[in-house]
């Protein structure tokens, strides 16, 4: 047995207990009376410790064991919240995500013991009153937990335990060698998870000081978590019994241990008399420690699982402000479905969809009765229903991702020397699961370029007349389709000049071109490769990467950034992303007898334009449409096939969209509009650009879905 | 690279044989997945031109490629024995080849499957890793798919 087929559990909780207490941390900055973020942060510290333990990985044990320490005590109110003790806890947090880091990389915790952070946190420990006791060493502790041996409810169990012959010869060869032969009954906590985890370490344990001969239920069933609350063992050791019900005992929420050393002469009557009647033998031979009746008492609650996940904010909240105290934390009902299932479950819907696409194709072939029309109709309805609620499977708040964000604006706050707060609105919007795990890198460099080249520093925001704390914004929210983040700040604004003369130094506009740039040109120059315009750089940012890799992830996501800024009065970056990157609507288009789809959502209009409409302007064809000059882009040129239409026709004209900018696509034949199903076209071909993927019609052709965002 | 080279010191390997032009090849059959009919292809623009274009295959879009053209052989002609072999590889995914026809399985033992050197000028000669001998004393040429498959800019 194992305890790796546990470690993604692991990972996951301990993600969720530490963002918990990230933020209960933060409010403990803000408010550090008040009791319920205390016991959050409290729960959350223990929850961690327990797992850490149960997987082994003892440093992290070790850390979050004196962290919870300093909880206790602050709790106790022994020892009073400063920004000292806020900000070796941040460290402390940062050394256990590192240690989680480790473990999902490599399944160890790596070697580093954060022995100074171990010691500033006793440190802050010995430096409160006297009359307490620092330290419950951890001993003594999880001794208190398992100290309740005498209210087992199967004590004595293993006395029902049966052996054959063969089993009770070896027992009695071990006795004759001068072993001891206990039977053993271990009893877990009513609270604990992971059962099978704590049986196999005591079975580890044990192993360390003999041999188990015999298991009750079998190691098997121990292993599939077959079984109550307790388990028993006849265990043959060289050590005396307390030492081994000690061993057993060491391993955490096991509530006791209930054991007896078997001479020959019972081992006859156990296993004649299966169950015996007399009263079971009491030994209890492990040493009653005081415990602070505080630690017994947090012992005895049942350990949240993965409760702490604060509960979705409804309104629009003010993260820096205080939250209202008496805010109980709501269990989020989540349930975690492997993100493959969901990839299954969607495939289906897409062939569902493949059907219904090829019904409608049949029934366009030859007239039918009207009802066959009418369960069309009912499939359609049906399909759409089932693709709705599978994506809203697939959909998760960005909560996950933006709820780093205090904390990270709080630390760049002290190391930029600027006062600054983070607002965030619109946390619960939701987002494809596979969007929201990759939008945290953007809006964190977008945050970062926020607090360090937006906001201005205290003085310079006195001297020009605003508040000294600059405000940072995240804002959140559904448009139509689509789901809008922006990052405000209220800082200086793009300094344009600047952008220009760098943009010119590194080559990248000439002098010339640079002066007939719109504001609005020069702020797109900033999501070039390689531009920085911090004069210095920084810690924080300004290392000439980023707006460019900010850029290319998220239209990587098909969504689009943009930005707006104004001098002096701060900058806005607007991204814009799908709701879902599996099913489109689009437009059937004819090029040359071939298929293309053209995604719904960047389509303007369609045109019907003369040959004598198109004019040429430097040496390119545009059109001149209701008081716009639209550039056209003649597909069956770009995709290297000959168009079917002759030159003397009408031109069939799609208007596409990127931004505020526009061009009209010249199609042989519009086919009409489909719900289709994106497929990749496979890691094999990477060179085609204008290509973002491929469908699959009613009649199971392919067609090719037009990127037409990489015509411009 | 190591994973597509066939593990000559254990035993017997199989091998289907296809035609390609004149000539017989054997593909091991630990990466073959499926061996399909010749069916529409969508032709995929701005690709190499040894990349045909995609297939459906049971709701899965796949790319197909003409290992003749690769080779530097004239182009397919496709016939009724024409078949596409989709080929499954870590590396890159699904991956459809065009071939004139299957024949047949056959099974090599290591001591029939003689190793090439690597010298020859010829192109087509590069994609082969071995040579394998038949107990009537037939040869077909191992194909290296490794090779075959390789992103090439210049055909």
């Amino acid at each position: 047995m194992d305890v790796s087929q546990y470690l993604e559990i692991f990972l996951d909780e301990t993600k969720e207990h530490l963002q918990s207490l990230n933020t209960e941390i933060l409010n403990l900055e803000q408010d550090s009376e008040n009791a319920d973020t205390i016991n959050e942060i409290f729960r959350a510290a223990h929850s961690l410790k327990g797992m850490a333990g149960t997987m082994g990985y003892k440093r992290m044990q070790n850390l979050t064991h004196d962290m919870e320490n300093v909880f206790s005590e602050v709790r106790n109110g022994t020892i009073k919240v400063k920004g000292n003790l806020i900000d070796i806890l941040f460290q402390c947090l940062d050394a256990l995500e590192e240690y989680m880091n480790t473990i999902q990389e490599t399944g160890d915790e790596g070697t580093n013991d954060n022995e100074p952070l171990i010691k500033l946190l006793n440190e802050i420990l010995d430096s409160k009153g006297e009359e307490e006791k620092p330290e419950a060493p951890p001993v003594e502790k999880e001794a208190s937990q398992s100290s309740g041996g005498e209210s087992l409810g199967g004590e004595g169990k293993w006395q029902g335990i049966k052996f054959d012959d063969t089993q009770k010869h070896v027992l009695k060869e071990a006795i004759k060698q001068g072993k001891h032969v206990f039977g053993l009954t271990v009893k877990v906590q009513e609270t604990c998870i992971l059962k099978a985890a704590r049986a196999f370490l005591v079975f580890k344990a044990l192993e360390e000081l003999g041999e188990v001969i015999i298991s009750n239920p079998p190691v098997q069933d121990i292993e599939d978590e077959k079984f109550d609350l307790d388990f028993s063992l006849i265990f043959i050791s060289d050590s005396p019994l307390d030492k081994v019900v000690k061993a057993a005992k060491s391993v955490s929420e096991i509530e006791g241990v209930d054991g007896d050393t078997i001479g020959s002469e019972k081992l006859d009557t156990l296993a004649e008399v299966p169950q015996p009647p007399k009263a079971p033998v009491e030994a209890e031979p492990s040493p009653k420690p005081v415990v602070e009746p505080q630690i017994v008492e947090t012992v005895s609650q049942p350990a949240p699982q993965p409760v702490s996940q604060p509960a979705p904010q409804p309104a629009p909240i003010k993260v820096a402000e205080k939250k209202a105290p008496v805010s109980k934390p709501v269990v989020n009902r989540t349930v975690r479905v492997d993100i493959e299932k969901l990839d299954v479950l969607m495939n289906l819907v897409s062939e569902l969809i493949i059907a219904k696409n090829s019904l409608v194709s049949a029934s366009g072939a030859e007239r039918s009765a009207s009802g066959f029309n009418e369960h069309i109709e009912y499939l359609e309805s049906v399909t759409t229903n089932l693709h709705e609620s599978v994506m809203k499977v697939r959909m998760v708040p960005i909560e996950s991702v933006v709820n780093k964000f205090p904390r990270m604006i709080r630390d760049l706050s002290k190391k930029l020397d600027k006062k600054m707060e983070l607002y965030m609105s619109g946390e619960e919007t939701e987002l494809d699961r596979t969007v929201v795990d990759e939008i945290g890198d953007p809006l964190m460099h977008l945050l970062r370029n926020a607090a360090d080249h937006g906001l201005e520093s205290g003085e310079i925001r006195k001297e020009r007349g605003k508040p000294e704390v600059g405000s940072v914004f995240l804002d959140a929210y559904q448009d139509g389709n689509n789901v809008v983040i922006e990052v405000r700040d209220d800082g200086a604004g793009i300094d344009t000049d600047a952008v220009k003369e760098k943009a010119i130094s590194k080559g990248l506009i000439t002098p010339e071109q640079g002066e007939g740039m719109s504001e609005q040109e020069v702020v797109n120059l900033l999501f070039h490769a390689g531009f920085s315009t911090a004069k210095t750089v920084s810690d924080v940012s300004g290392r000439g990467v980023g707006l460019d890799v900010v850029k290319s992830k998220i239209e990587s996501l098909s969504g689009e950034v943009e930005v707006k800024s104004k001098k002096g009065v701060g900058s806005t970056w607007t991204i814009r992303l799908p709701l879902t990157l599996a099913i489109i609507q689009a437009l059937m288009v004819d090029v040359g007898g071939e298929k293309y789809a053209i995604s719904l959502g960047s389509i303007q209009t369609i045109e019907d334009i003369m040959p004598s409409d198109i004019k040429s302007v430097q040496n390119k064809e545009v059109i001149h449409l209701r008081g716009i000059v639209i550039p056209i882009i003649r597909l069956n040129e770009v995709l290297d096939i000959e168009s079917k239409k002759k030159q003397e026709d009408n031109l069939t004209v799609v208007i596409v969209k990127k931004g505020d900018r526009m061009a009209g696509l010249v199609v042989d034949d519009l086919m009409g509009q489909q719900e289709i199903v994106i497929k990749s076209l496979g890691k094999y071909i990477t060179k085609c650009k204008i290509i973002s993927g491929a469908t699959i019609l009613g009649d199971g052709e392919v067609a090719l879905i037009l990127d037409t965002n990489a015509l411009f | 690279m190591e994973e597509l080279k066939v593990d000559l010191e254990n035993g017997t390997t199989q091998f289907i044989v296809v035609t390609l032009g004149e000539e017989e090849y054997g593909i091991d059959i630990k990466y073959v997945d499926n061996i399909v009919r010749m069916q529409n292809i969508t032709r995929v623009p701005k690709v190499q031109k040894y990349l045909k274009g995609v297939i459906n295959l049971r709701g899965e879009v796949i790319p197909v490629m003409s290992i003749r053209i690769k080779m530097g052989l004239e182009a397919d002609e496709y016939s009724k024995s024409t078949r596409i072999i989709i080929l499954k590889l870590e590396q890159h995914g699904n991956i459809g080849v065009i071939v004139d026809e299957v024949q047949e399985v056959v099974t090599l033992e290591s001591s029939q499957i003689e190793k090439i050197a690597y010298d020859s000028k010829e192109e087509r000669d590069n994609f082969i890793f071995a040579i394998g001998k038949y107990e009537n004393g037939g040869l077909i040429s191992l194909l290296d798919l490794n090779a075959v498959l390789v992103e090439k800019e210049s055909v």
